[in-house]
């Protein structure tokens, strides 16, 4: 296991995401230097990593919404980075994206939220519009809700609804930014079960920003652990059992925990 | 010395560099205003959040400068023995100069500023980046009504405007200081000239419209995204706003003699 390097995937060798050689600088501070990584196709991959460690902007670059000053990203094959714009919006219909407070238009209600990315980009009636929203609402558990404002809307419920919109178009890869911050944590484990859901059932690619160690290590097919400006990937077993004191240290008891139940079971990665 | 020319030469090339961004931001404007989808429904909202929303102001400024104007002017004119021309100084005054200008000024006060602390908040709180992740471009959706809609509420509110400005140089005119109503009238008729005043006056409120709404847009759109950048865009929205007023209108009336 080296910084810089992919060590491995949960089994699933196709990357659907690459970002190979990104170097970013935010003025004197070098947010990323060389980072590699890859994110398999159809796989739930956690990005941790201390607060300032580019947790947020890694999923940006893989967004389109932060351009890089080196390096190249790849979204199933097309460029995200030094492409048109044109380029960049075609890669992004294959992408939907859970922003950390929801980013939802505050101005709209949630029907016409989640129903905005069809209105746009389908010529579907209302009607099947109507029933989509509805369909897909009660899908993130959410019932009764269509003719609030955002603001009307608890953390948890906000985030489901922004699950919702993301998802509303059946995108093949799900960028979710920290979408556990903030929330208790029945609310942490319904968005954790939804997730892992949308996983199994439709396969998304997932590719999730968090801090939130216990459920990362339940939920992760790969931990891309972000260091000083590089990554350091590899399963949720591999990483906890990892001798490196940097990355135990960051995994703290949690870690610890799941290296134990790992060791009784005599489970090796 | 050396160090005062470097100073200089830097603001110089962030004056240009700003002075791009705009126009190429303008640019993008002007490009998804003259293609489909024209998001008409969303137009006819921001219309009537610029404009009809602004019209109690309008109206009550309207008034109240044209009473003044009548009250300066009749006090001069009465010097003269010319007082019979108080329609003609309230008209001309208001329509070639005050109405749109003050209306401008008042218009980046109200509406201006609102749309660049709405845009800039959509920048805070990421509502901007999530249209994009939905490839929905944030100024096709949300910059263009808004700019569009200033220009298009800037000539009605200039017309409110003019109507109770004279509406006022009438009431203190005939009403209180005893000027016959018919020569206040005639003076006015006499003297205001449709294309060369009114629709010259439409014109130069429509550019100043489309001034305002470049720079609240502009303002909010490439705010810091914090509580404090918004407010900043809000604040250097109109101040720019109100410079680009006054000194448009300079250039227009010194071109054009408008």
């Amino acid at each position: 296991m080296g910084y810089g390097t992919p060590v491995s995937t949960a089994g699933r060798d196709e990357p659907h995401v690459e970002v190979c050689q990104v170097g970013l600088r935010f003025g004197a501070r070098e947010v990323f230097r060389d980072l590699n990584c890859e994110f398999p196709r159809g796989g739930i991959s956690i990005v941790m990593g201390g607060s300032g460690s580019g947790k947020s902007t890694l999923l940006r670059t893989i967004g389109g919404l932060q351009r890089p000053d080196s390096g190249q990203v790849t979204v199933a094959g097309d460029a995200v980075t030094g492409g048109s714009q044109a380029e960049v919006y075609r890669a992004r219909r294959r992408l939907g994206m859970l922003f950390q407070n929801g980013a939802l238009l505050d101005s709209m209600t949630i029907r016409d939220n989640v129903a905005l990315p069809l209105r746009e980009h389908t010529h579907r009636s209302e009607e099947d519009i109507e029933e989509m929203v509805r369909r897909r609402l009660a899908s993130v558990g959410l019932e009764g809700v269509e003719d609030l404002l955002p603001g009307e809307l608890s953390g948890g419920m906000l985030r489901r609804a922004a699950l919702a919109r993301a998802i509303i178009m059946d995108p093949q890869i799900v960028l979710c930014d920290e979408p556990f911050s903030g929330l208790d944590p029945p609310n942490v484990a319904r968005i954790e079960a939804l997730l892992v859901s949308l996983n199994r059932e439709r396969g998304l690619t997932l590719i999730v920003s968090s801090h939130h160690i216990a459920s990362s290590l339940r939920m992760a097919d790969q931990l891309v652990l972000l260091q000083d400006g590089v990554a350091i990937s590899g399963s949720p077993d591999r990483l906890a059992q990892s001798a490196n004191p940097r990355i135990s240290d960051f995994l703290g008891p949690d870690g610890r925990a799941h290296a134990a139940r790992l060791g009784e079971a005599g489970d090796s990665p | 010395m050396s160090r005062l020319f470097q100073k200089l030469g830097r603001q110089a090339l962030g004056l240009i560099a700003s002075l791009g961004s705009i126009a190429r931001f303008a640019g993008a404007v002007a490009i998804v205003v003259l293609t489909r989808p024209w998001r008409l429904r969303s137009l006819s909202r921001q219309v009537f959040d610029a404009g009809v929303l602004s019209m109690l102001l309008i109206c009550a400024s309207g008034l109240t400068v044209g009473m003044v104007l009548a009250l300066q002017g009749y006090n001069t004119l009465t010097r003269f023995g010319a007082e019979s021309s108080l329609g003609a100084v309230v008209g001309l005054g208001l329509i070639r100069e005050l109405a749109p200008v003050l209306t401008g000024l008042l218009v980046t006060g109200r509406a201006g500023s609102a749309k660049a602390a709405e845009i800039g908040a959509m920048v805070t709180t990421e509502q901007l980046d999530g249209l994009r992740m939905m490839a929905i471009d944030p100024v096709d959706y949300v910059v263009a009504p808004r700019a569009l809609a200033l220009f298009f509420a800037m000539p009605l509110l200039n017309a409110f405007f003019i109507f109770f400005g004279i509406f006022g140089g009438y009431l203190v005119g005939v009403e209180f200081l005893g000027l016959d109503s018919g020569t206040y009238l005639a003076s006015l008729e006499g003297s205001v000239d449709f294309f060369d005043d009114v629709v010259a006056s439409f014109l130069k409120s429509a550019i100043f419209g489309i001034l305002v709404g470049l720079i609240a847009t502009y303002r909010g759109y490439t705010c810091t995204p914090t509580t404090e950048g918004v407010s900043a865009a809000t604040t250097s929205t109109v101040v720019t706003a109100s410079v680009c007023i006054l000194l448009s209108d300079y250039v227009i009336t010194a071109l054009w003699g408008v």
